[in-house]
């Protein structure tokens, strides 16, 4: 009974250390080309190495608003109307790996790997 | 247990996990990584489970989802909770028998994981976007994480409500 839990105990700290450093080891990816989405429709493709100065996008949606700050090699979310700003806090994307996601509008940005530039 | 009672009870603990639902929506997300969060209404759906069985269980989360996206989220968001809610409870049912209620918090770490699968699965289906799954471990990681937290809150007020002979 006691062994049993400390396998248990074993298993949840090996996932839960597991992911956690999966997840910091991720978002670090070579690529460039960022690609914002909408409910699975590509609106935008900005290719970050190109972009010269910073400027805002604004996606609105019939899901919500988002504004989308895009400068020199990186692209972040700088305003959402949603009520958890998960998005906002998310921050800066600079490479490939973890896409931003803001759920409740259905937007995810994310980096393309390098390969896969078009 | 009569049938008035059972009633009166089902509803209590559906307006106790609403309440904490809604209050736990209004807390910042401690970290900035969509999907996570603490889950603290889970809690109720696992003593409900113990105390009055599978289905009261069920109709009580069902509530608690429904009322919770009218009260507090938005019909996109009732989408991912109710595919999280659904995982997280078969999760439940099928181990809670197996595991006991000195060992809810081995039940509740698995029913994280799975919330927490059901909702990213969710989510992948709606934007399809697949890059989207690189969130899987650090998801499944707070999914352990917080269910074992809310397994051992449970267990907790499961011991203080025997005390009071309830």
């Amino acid at each position: 009974m006691k062994k049993q839990n400390l396998v248990w105990i074993l298993i949840f700290t090996v996932l839960a250390a597991g992911g956690l450093l999966w997840y910091f080891s991720l978002g670090h990816g070579v690529g460039t080309v960022a690609v914002v989405s909408v409910n699975g429709e590509q609106l935008e493709r900005i290719d970050l190495s190109k972009v010269r100065k910073a400027y805002d996008l604004d996606i609105t949606t019939e899901y919500g608003h988002n504004i989308v700050h895009v400068e020199p090699g990186a692209i972040s979310v700088s305003e959402a109307d949603c009520p958890d700003q998960i998005c906002v806090f998310q921050g800066k994307l600079t490479g490939s790996g973890i896409p931003i996601i803001c759920m409740p509008h259905r937007l995810v940005i994310e980096i393309e790997g390098g390969d896969l530039d078009a | 247990m009569r049938k008035t009672r059972k009633l009166t009870l089902m509803a209590l603990l559906t307006a106790i996990a609403l309440t904490i639902f809604v209050v736990e929506n209004q807390i910042p997300a401690p970290v900035p990584i969509p999907g996570v969060k603490l889950g603290l209404a889970n809690i109720i759906t696992l003593i409900t489970m113990v105390l009055l069985g599978k289905r009261e269980a069920g109709v009580v989360l069902l509530v608690r989802i429904l009322m919770g996206a009218m009260f507090a989220g938005s019909p996109s968001t009732l989408l991912f909770s109710a595919a999280g809610g659904l995982l997280a409870y078969l999760v439940m049912c099928l181990l809670v028998g197996r595991f006991g209620s000195d060992r809810l918090w081995i039940v509740s770490a698995l029913a994280g994981i799975a919330h927490n699968a059901g909702q990213l699965l969710a989510c992948v289906l709606v934007v399809k976007t697949p890059g989207v799954f690189a969130y899987a471990p650090v998801l499944a990681a707070s999914g352990v994480i917080t269910g074992v937290f809310t397994g051992l809150a449970a267990q907790s007020l499961l011991k203080a409500l025997k005390k009071l002979k309830f």
